[in-house]
């Protein structure tokens, strides 16, 4: 029997540990590539300015960068500690590209970037620049192998279903590495890392500019960011959109909630719902307003198509769910007798098999074998349900992500734009804006894991194993324990995270840091701590 | 069918390289966490401490993350049960393993004194907490673990948390591995350290390695007297993988030595161990830190071996339902994934080894209480 | 000698880009997309920086004249 409240527990703790992670990996992401491209600069103009940029930068990639290593142990270890019959069902497959960023881009990433701060004195220009690059390679990586994972998840391909074994097996190596879902999403979350980072150097040297302090630097660092995020906030639309499409052909029920679909579209006509209060309890808009002839294009890309509603695909699952019980309880049969019968009889329904695990929450005792026959329609009801992801969330998630994202081009477009004619001072609104606007990209990065990860519910592999069925079997004090241990560090750690964060930013280049407290000679003149900087 | 069996002792033996790597360098980061509040009497020394494992705590951490990740793809059964049995350990241990890159991060950017007090603390917990369930955890693998599998695959577990910590072999084994972590974290607080910091770690590092040694020793008499496991007829070591409805097995006392009784030369392996345990504190004695480094790996190495000699083919067995004790034949995964991870580990260990020696080799050298400017980002 | 040697390791990072660019793009067109893509964003970035220190050294010689 599984727990209803352990697994609602797991799914809370997986929720804040990942969402938690994810504040710190976008910045991570873009800011290490952003370095590089100041790096650049330096190695390419022989500027000391460049080099003190790419060291201001790098203390807050460091503050950064921690962090998010410390939260991102969690998240391996997480997938063993609560989801152990996921790690069982998939693990063949799931866990390779996990261990290969490991080998491939994790190493690279953590040892370099241990002389990327160390190295400035015992590496040549050239030399310390590749260490860089390395870095940025390193962690860019890593998102590759992590989204290669979460590609399986969202569409599982390159792998079967083996009743000896009860797990899925790898079959495909090319099929997972080149899963459509796996590139576009790739892409689209490491150039939102891009954007974070562009915006979050754009902000801090907007403080700067408007405090009129380190001018010379601030706009320069100001220049190289909004560049740097206006190609990349360009970028991100194009693959989101790209993504939106993957989720049409391959998960219909995450798009129908994103569009909040009631019912099947009449194209062309079709429109598109900006604003809307969608309930789930039933089924319906609160008030709804939209732009008609909009979805059906935007989503189909072309203007005959009827995009399935939640009613149609909630229609479409029942048979499905029928078949599903009837495989999963060949599957039993088989496991516990091996008779060739009841193996034949799964085969029939295999590719069903995951219906048939959602409707075992619904059951009696959560058990196949013991659903009456008169309970049946009232159970493929309520599972049929459960198929359709909360409607509210993905609606407004999506929402929110999609206007701020065309907002960051908007903002870095001005940027610029002025930053080109360096005529920012003469608009202090533009700096405004873009100081305001640094934590925006975090939110957004935030909503748009939402979008993908709470659309793929009730599934933690799509079309294959549900959610509710991957819970390690703990006790609800298990559950209390790590949880309030998470909030605790976590809390803690924000804390910190952000105290250091906004003291460093405000000390501003050239501040040596506590480091050298003990040996800087006293500065005969200026503030202490700061080295002379000619360029001011 | 005969490949599958060969990758999957090949996996078994990557496994046991990636703990030892995991053992030799996370360990010496720790040992020197556990040891900083004890060889650095002020701030500068401490900070000095940090610095000089500063350039590669990130790195070294590295092997802990593929550690799991390699556990994950190459045995996902084992992976899936023995996390979730061991909830609440592992659970400590990633809190106490999460404290340790904010603490190298965030130490030395505020002055004041309780700020740091409080990280130096983060560091001894952070050091000295995992190690101890790293070796506590093995002791307990030895003993077995009480949990069984459903018909799905899905796991129970038969006992209360408590009882994986609290006895007494695991906690010798937990000490075991505490001391050996602070053998090598000594030897590298020698190897880039000096006077007093240089002499205090020396007397700690001697100490740490002649305490493994007692414990190796007295561990290998009592692992005699405990119930181990053995499969009972015949095994197909290349059958699908899977713990269910596997071929019995057998508990009783002294089964671990098995392996050693049918191929004596296995006891070449705690035999090395041991040499490492008692010539490394000497090399230390003897002012030779780098050697005795190495001396400590090779202790790592014979501590480790030993313990997998002895349990092959077992990974976690089970204590309450036998015969679905997780080994290398039924917890390992597809042939076709083992064959491909294999390809994977073969082109990038090296690469790792090369790149990560290289920058062992960039950043030698002495680390000072008072550093130089152009040093970088000193934590 | 050492050039021979030079331009050998250049042929040899050449041929594996090639290769690297005819898989990517065969199988994973978006793959080959963020290459092509993120070298254009650091060069475009990095081309502005340059061409500030243009901007600024055109500003510092009007300003002499």
């Amino acid at each position: 029997m599984i727990n209803p409240t352990v697994v609602e527990l797991s799914r809370l703790q997986f929720a804040l540990t990942a969402l938690y992670h994810f504040l710190f990996v976008p910045l991570t992401l873009g800011l290490s590539v952003l370095l590089a491209a100041m790096e650049t600069v330096y190695v390419i103009t022989g500027k000391p300015l460049y080099k003190e940029m790419t060291q201001f930068w790098g203390r807050l990639f460091g503050i950064n960068f921690a962090i998010g290593v410390a939260t991102g142990l969690t998240m391996e270890f997480e997938f063993g500690t609560n989801w152990s019959m996921y790690s069982h069902f998939v693990g063949d497959v799931f866990g390779t590209p996990l261990a290969i960023e490991g080998l491939m881009a994790f190493f690279m990433e953590s040892t370099f970037v241990g002389l990327m701060f160390f190295g400035w004195e015992r590496l040549s220009k050239p030399a310390h620049l590749a260490v860089t690059y390395l870095v940025a390679l390193g962690s860019n990586l890593s998102a590759l192998w992590i989204l290669i994972a979460n590609g399986f998840m969202q569409d599982p391909v390159g792998a079967r279903f083996d009743p000896n074994t009860m797990r899925m097996e790898f079959t495909n190596f090319g099929a997972l590495v080149f899963n459509d879902d796996a590139q576009a999403k790739f892409v689209h979350t490491t150039i939102a890392g891009f954007v974070t980072a562009a915006m979050f150097v754009m902000g801090v040297s907007a403080f700067y500019l408007l405090r009129r302090q380190h001018r010379g630097f601030a706009a320069r660092s100001f220049r190289i960011a909004a560049l740097f995020g206006l190609i990349s906030s360009l970028a991100v639309v194009t693959l989101g959109d790209a993504l939106g499409r993957l989720d049409y052909l391959l998960q219909r029920p995450k798009l129908a909630a994103i569009e909040g679909l009631w019912h099947t579209t009449t194209p062309p006509y079709a429109p598109e719902k900006i604003f809307a209060i969608p309930d789930d309890e039933t089924q319906r808009d609160i008030v709804s307003i939209g732009v008609p002839y909009v979805l059906t294009p935007l989503v189909t890309h072309s203007w005959t198509t009827s995009i399935p509603g939640i009613d149609a695909l909630e229609r479409a699952a029942k048979p499905k769910i029928v078949k599903g019980i009837a495989a999963v309880t060949a599957l039993e049969a088989y496991a516990k007798t091996k008779s060739p019968a009841a193996l034949a009889a799964f085969r029939k329904y295999e590719n069903d098999m995951g219906y048939g695990l959602l409707a075992e929450r619904f059951a009696p005792e959560e058990d196949l074998n013991k659903i009456a026959k008169r309970d049946l329609p009232s159970i493929v009801n309520r599972t049929a349900r459960a198929t359709i992801p909360n409607v509210f969330v993905e609606f407004w998630s999506f929402r929110l992500m999609v206007a701020l994202g065309f907002a960051f081009i908007v903002v870095f477009a001005f940027a610029a734009y002025w930053s080109l004619k360096n005529e920012l001072e003469k608009h202090p609104w533009v700096l405004k804006v873009a100081m305001w606007s640094i934590p925006l990209p975090v939110l957004v990065c935030e909503y748009g894991w939402i979008v993908a990860e709470a659309g793929r519910q009730p599934w933690s592999v799509y079309g294959w194993l549900p959610t509710f069925t991957s819970a390690s079997t703990h006790s609800v004090g298990y559950m209390v324990f790590s949880l309030l241990g998470f909030v605790t560090l976590y809390s803690a750690f924000i804390a910190a995270e952000l105290y250091l964060m906004f003291k460093y930013a405000r000390l501003g280049p050239g501040y040596r840091g506590t480091a050298a407290e003990a040996v800087a000679p006293p500065p005969a003149h200026g503030q202490p701590g700061y080295a002379d900087r000619p360029w001011e | 069918m005969e490949i599958y069996a060969a990758l999957k002792v090949i996996w078994a033996l990557l496994l046991g390289f990636l703990l030892t790597g995991l053992a030799v360098m996370v360990g010496m980061d720790m040992g020197v966490g556990t040891l900083l509040r004890f060889v650095g009497s002020n701030d500068a020394e401490r900070r000095a401490a940090l610095n000089m494992i500063g350039p590669h705590w990130d790195g070294n951490q590295v092997w802990f993350i593929l550690g799991g990740g390699a556990i994950f793809a190459a045995f996902p059964t084992l992976y899936a049960t023995s996390f979730s049995t061991f909830y609440i350990v592992m659970i400590v241990l990633l809190f106490s393993m999460i404290l340790r890159p904010v603490a190298f991060e965030y130490r030395s950017k505020i002055e004041a004194t309780r700020w740091r007090e409080t990280w130096d603390w983060a560091f001894l917990i952070s050091g000295a907490v995992p190690m101890i369930i790293y070796g506590a955890a093995v002791g307990n693998v030895l003993q077995g673990v009480g949990f069984h599998f459903s018909w799905d695959g899905q796991y129970y577990q038969d006992e209360s948390f408590i009882w994986y910590l609290l006895n007494p072999f695991a906690l010798l084994c937990g000490v075991l591995s505490l001391s050996l972590s602070v053998f090598e974290g000594g030897a590298m607080l020698m190897m880039r350290g000096e006077e007093p910091l240089y002499g205090r770690a020396r007397g700690f590092a001697i100490g740490g390695g002649s305490l493994a040694a007692l414990l190796f020793v007295i561990g290998g008499i009592w692992v005699q007297f405990i119930k181990g496991f053995a499969y009972f007829g015949p095994v197909d070591p290349a059958a699908p993988a899977t713990p269910l409805g596997g071929p019995a097995v057998v508990m009783r006392e002294g089964a671990w030595m098995d392996n050693f009784h049918a191929h004596p030369i296995l006891w070449l392996v705690p035999a090395i161990g041991l040499f490492g345990m008692i010539a490394g504190p000497l090399a230390l004695a003897a002012r030779r830190p780098i050697l005795g480094w190495w001396l400590g790996a090779l202790a790592w190495i014979g501590t480790i071996g030993t313990v997998g000699g002895a349990m092959f083919p077992f990974l976690m067995p089970s204590t309450t339902k036998s015969s679905q004790s997780l080994s290398v034949w039924n917890a390992s995964g597809s042939a076709y994934n083992l064959a491909w991870m294999l390809a994977f580990a073969l082109v990038f260990t090296p690469v790792i080894v090369a790149y990560t020696s290289w920058a062992f080799h960039l950043m030698r050298g002495k680390v000072r209480p008072q550093p130089t400017p152009g040093d970088e980002h000193l934590y | 000698m050492r050039n021979f040697i030079k331009i050998v390791a250049l042929a040899l990072v050449l041929a594996l880009a090639l290769c690297l660019a005819v898989i990517a793009g065969d199988y994973g067109p978006w793959y080959f997309a963020w290459l092509v893509g993120t070298a254009m964003i650091v060069l475009v970035a990095a081309a502005g920086a340059v061409l500030y220190e243009a901007q600024e050294g055109a500003r510092g010689t009007t300003r002499e004249e």
